[in-house]
């Protein structure tokens, strides 16, 4: 070592360093990379092009003999009014889903990291439950709670002498009833998210914002808010690709029902698909994937961290 | 270094190129292909693959043994598949031409794998169409060429409360139209029932429920030219009789899931359609012998629904002659009879329902009764898709102001754009 010229070694240690750092880099990134390109990015393409041409099941032994129709589909797609009902249902899901379930998983590890210290262990296990128990299971449970004359939610409304309603077949009630079952279903997953934001803000802020006579509000404001920022961008965007894509509860417990009034674009795209009908499910898949990736842009907008 | 790109740009540009070439459809679209070749007499030999869902699957083995018997150079294996992903893993195998010899298939995807050519026309000299209840067979005709064999068979009845019936002074089965909703109207003014009967109110597969009446009214599904008949004068009278049911207070349009079978025990509900296995179902509720069951009403006819399974040779099979001599075997009366035995399938053969245990239970006749005159809907390709059409209309048909006039001129209009896939 001593004998070479030092900034050689150094150039070398450097180029050494670099190429290390480039080989790690790769070898992470390196089991997604590869099984993306091998089993997702084929079918991705092909999914694209077939979404151009007239593809049905009937050709799948001759998937190549199909015509080219070029936007066709994509202008069937907006003219499809079951999928204009459909787009209005996600929407509605996204728009009160989303905010119902930030803000209910908020205020949940809220009263969990301050004021609830008794049994948090058991809070926060019960609270996450629902996440990973499985939706067959909660289709069950939640049906039972919303039978119309013996179900738990009605059986409760008529304590206060209210007669409740059919909530799962009246096409008015059906979709509420389920944005409140996916806010239930999905807040566990958003509080333990915002309690490790929560347990990232350092103390002193608060105790600083107290010295200058904030109040518990004034804190929440201007100090929890502000400091949460980064993790309700990440939540935000998680939940809405998720709510964009939902399927699962109009599928178990409405079957899209009743009068489509729960039928969701991803449910409209899996029936298509099974009609057969490839390329037009194709297209309309596109639609939705470049209607999450315009939302997801959207909430990177308003929730990006403000410049220094 | 860089060398081999260019090479590799090349040729895959040329696949593009090619493929994009290659593409466009044939002018001639399908035609009737003629029956398949003769199969020949003499015992089947090789290995004889077959796929089959649900209890069929898993106990179809049970009747290899008496098919080896016979033909002693051939053996038979069966692959269970779940009924969930069934049609797809067919789809793709077909796609793949990676079929095995034979498979069960439901009656109404034949059209769409008839179409894509993956399938064998039936050979004329082992089959003979007149075996089978024509209602089943039809399943199995796609553009005038038959594609399969109806292995069992299931038709709707009324399943009725005995107790119900017998206090509202029923003695004997309404034969028509007007009888038949007497009759529920007794059941609920005397009979003591909530409801006098519990008719499906749109939604999934009530397609199946209304179109009985329709063809019983003389409607139908296709023309003799091929194209939609939805809004019949005929049909439309039917769609009006089903949304009377409701409108006039007989039949629950919101029944929760899962409630049917204990309020029809109780006698809140007096009666509802049905096929065969909810013998089963209300022999578990504890309900055996307390109820009936009623034949279709008269109006031009008395039809039915006939659903079921097929099986069809794929054009792919590697043994082609083992697997109709195999299907063929499973065919044959006696060996129906035992197949109703092992998982309670009912022959779709006619001559098996001379088997005592089929001839004599009054329940069980009542089907085969029914199987006379019973229908499926046309082997088009796009089917599934009409139904659920119509399964919309319905619903909004039961739910809504829609009259049965509108609901007929709109399932007319969505079925007729999305077309029958020919």
């Amino acid at each position: 070592m001593t004998a070479r010229p030092q900034d050689a070694a150094l150039r070398r240690g450097r180029r050494g360093a670099r190429l290390r750092r480039a080989v790690v880099g790769w070898g992470f990134v390196s089991p997604f990379t590869l099984l993306f390109a091998v089993f997702m990015a084929g079918p991705v393409l092909v999914s694209l092009a077939m979404s151009f041409t007239d593809l049905r099941s009937a050709d799948v032994r001759d998937p190549l003999g199909v015509n080219f129709v070029g936007l066709d589909q994509y202008a069937k797609v907006f003219g499809d009014p079951l999928f204009l009902k459909a787009s209005g249902n996600t929407a509605f899901f996204v728009l009160f889903g989303v905010p119902l379930t930030m803000t209910a998983g908020l205020a949940v590890a809220l009263g969990l990291s301050s004021g609830l210290t008794r049994f948090r262990t058991l809070f926060r296990v019960g609270y996450y439950l629902p996440v990973v128990t499985s939706i067959v299971a909660v289709s069950v449970v939640w049906r039972f709670l919303l039978q119309p004359e013996t179900g738990l939610v009605n059986s409760l409304l008529a304590l206060v002498g209210v007669d409740g309603p059919n909530w799962l077949a009246d096409p008015d009630l059906s979709l509420p009833s389920l944005v409140v079952m996916a806010t239930w279903r999905n807040l566990g997953f958003q509080m333990v998210v915002f309690l490790a934001g929560l347990q990232a803000i350092p103390q002193n802020l608060y105790e600083a914002a107290r010295l200058d006579g904030a109040g518990a509000w004034q804190q929440f404001r201007h100090v929890t808010l502000p400091m949460l920022r980064p993790t309700m961008l990440f939540v935000a965007v998680i939940t809405s690709i998720g709510y964009l894509q939902f399927f699962e509860e109009a599928y178990v417990m409405t079957q899209g029902g009743p009068l489509n009034s729960t039928l969701s674009v991803s449910y409209h795209i899996y029936k298509q698909f099974g009609f057969g009908n490839y390329s037009y499910a194709s297209a309309m898949s596109y639609v939705l994937f470049v209607a999450i990736v315009a939302l997801s842009l959207l909430w990177f907008r308003l929730l990006k961290r403000k410049e220094q | 270094m860089r060398g081999w790109i260019r090479p590799v740009a090349a040729l895959g540009l040329a696949t593009a190129m090619l493929a994009v070439a290659a593409c466009g459809r044939d002018a001639d679209g399908t035609q009737n292909e003629g029956p398949g070749t003769a199969v020949g007499a003499g015992p089947a030999t090789g290995e004889i693959n077959i796929w089959a869902m649900g209890a069929e699957g898993e106990k179809l083995s049970a009747l290899i043994e008496g098919f080896t018997k016979d033909n002693p150079e051939a053996t038979v294996k069966v692959t269970p598949i779940p009924w969930d992903g069934a049609h797809d893993k067919i789809s793709t195998a077909i796609t793949a031409g990676e079929t095995p010899d034979v498979a069960l298939i439901g009656t109404t995807w034949m059209g769409e794998f008839a179409r894509t050519g993956g399938l064998d026309p039936t050979p004329e000299d082992l089959i003979k169409p007149a075996d089978f209840y024509p209602g089943a067979w039809d399943t199995t005709v796609v553009d005038g060429t038959s594609y399969g064999v109806p292995w069992y068979v299931e038709t709707r009845l009324f399943y009725v409360n005995k107790e119900v019936a017998g206090k509202a002074g029923i003695t004997a089965p309404p034969t028509t139209w007007e009888d038949l909703k007497a009759a529920f109207a007794a059941m609920q003014d005397k009979g003591g029932a909530k409801w006098g009967v519990s008719l499906q109110p749109g939604a999934t597969g009530s397609w199946q429920s209304v179109m009985p009446f329709v063809w019983q009214n003389g409607g139908t599904v296709q023309k003799e030219d091929g194209s939609f008949d939805f809004d019949s004068p005929e049909s439309v009278a039917a769609l009006e009789y089903y949304k009377s049911f409701f409108s006039e207070g007989l039949s629950p349009s919101d029944l929760p899931q899962g409630s049917l079978e204990p309020e029809f025990v109780k006698g809140d509900i007096g009666a509802f359609v049905s096929g065969p296995w909810h013998i089963g179902i209300l022999e578990e509720q504890g309900a055996a012998g307390e109820y009936e069951l009623w034949g279709m009403p008269t109006k031009q006819s008395a039809t039915s629904f006939v659903g079921g399974g097929d099986l069809a040779v794929f054009k792919d099979a590697a043994n082609r002659e083992g697997a109709w001599k195999f299907v063929s075997y499973l065919s044959r009366p006696d060996v129906q009879a035992t197949w109703f035995q092992t998982v309670g399938d009912l022959p779709s053969v006619k001559s098996a329902w001379d088997d005592p245990a089929l001839k004599e239970n009054p329940l069980l006749s009542a089907f085969g009764t029914q199987l006379n005159d019973a229908k499926s809907p046309p082997t088009i390709s796009t089917w599934d898709q009409v139904a659920a059409v119509f399964d919309d209309k319905m619903e909004a048909l039961i739910k809504t102001g829609m009259t049965p006039a509108e609901a007929a001129a709109a399932i007319q209009e969505e079925a007729t754009s999305i077309g029958t896939g020919a």
